[in-house]
């Protein structure tokens, strides 16, 4: 496994980037998984990531696993127990890239208000992890 | 999550495809922040459906509400593969039927009028929670 927040050098052969967060209950930081998705897929690389959502991948109620297991993913953990990351190993991924938002936090020394309000310093988080993950993204992809 | 007595856990899917999963969220969240924050306790389905014991004993021993935001109800299927039933479901896109003025757009940042839709959604959860813990008081 490589170390969190960094990424193969080695482009792949995809035009695409699965994205899955986490998306936690009971801690803020799985709202900032969330919210830091969601800035990826619609408004930083809209044609380049699609979102993976863990619980219909887990339930099998629609074809996610074949999408982790055509392109590289980078999974956005809230918390230590990696669950997104386990997930998806689980499921067939390509781990080619990794968020561990506790790190995160401590590296940018902003911390989210609650899991229902992540307030300035989430919303500030957000946009800092979109950006790596966006990043990430082309360099995985070539660009 | 701490196991204890008289308290009822809320498993909701807070799915990222569509916004009803984001008011599925933001409702369990405003019962156990605001309406019923002595009752209940979230159990994570990402770390429950990656393994998470503790939270799959919890689901096994006491009550469990799911809140799911389709009709593909992730949470509640997850909960029955992994613990149990969940003694009830909330369907956010039933409930949704009942307020048809209250629409939803986004599943990023909720708008007043989606807002309004979670604080609906969570009263409806906040009411099955009182009834459960009645009949188990009872019991």
């Amino acid at each position: 496994m490589q170390n969190s927040q960094e990424v193969s050098s080695q482009p792949l052969a995809a035009d695409k980037v699965a994205i899955i967060p986490c998306a936690g209950m009971d801690k803020a930081l799985g709202s900032v998984a969330r919210a830091c998705a969601f800035r990826v897929v619609e408004k930083l690389r809209p044609d380049k990531a699609v979102l993976i959502c863990i619980p219909p991948l887990v339930a099998g109620v629609k074809p996610y696993s074949e999408i982790l297991k055509r392109y590289p993913s980078i999974p956005i953990d809230g918390c230590a127990e990696r669950c997104a990351t386990k997930i998806a190993v689980k499921n067939g991924a390509r781990i080619k890239g990794r968020i561990l938002i506790p790190e995160s936090v401590q590296k940018h020394n902003l911390k989210p208000k609650s899991a229902s309000d992540i307030g300035p310093d989430g919303e500030k988080l957000a946009e800092k992890l979109a950006e790596e993950i966006a990043t990430q993204i082309d360099r995985l992809l070539g660009k | 999550m701490t196991l204890a007595t008289g308290k009822v856990g809320i498993i909701c899917c807070s799915g990222e495809d569509l916004s009803e999963g984001t008011i599925s969220r933001v409702a369990t969240c405003l019962v156990l922040e605001k309406l019923r924050p002595d009752q209940t306790v979230t159990l994570c389905l990402p770390l429950f459906l990656a393994g998470g014991e503790d939270e799959r004993a919890f689901a096994r021993v006491f009550p469990t509400i799911a809140v799911d935001g389709c009709s593909k109800k992730c949470a509640e299927a997850g909960t029955k593969k992994f613990s149990g039933k969940p003694v009830a479901t909330i369907l956010v896109s039933e409930v949704m039927k009942k307020y048809p003025h209250l629409k939803i757009k986004s599943r990023e940042k909720l708008e007043p009028q989606e807002m309004e839709l979670a604080t609906k959604v969570a009263e409806e959860i906040a009411k099955k929670v009182d009834e459960i813990l009645c009949k188990t008081a009872k019991k």
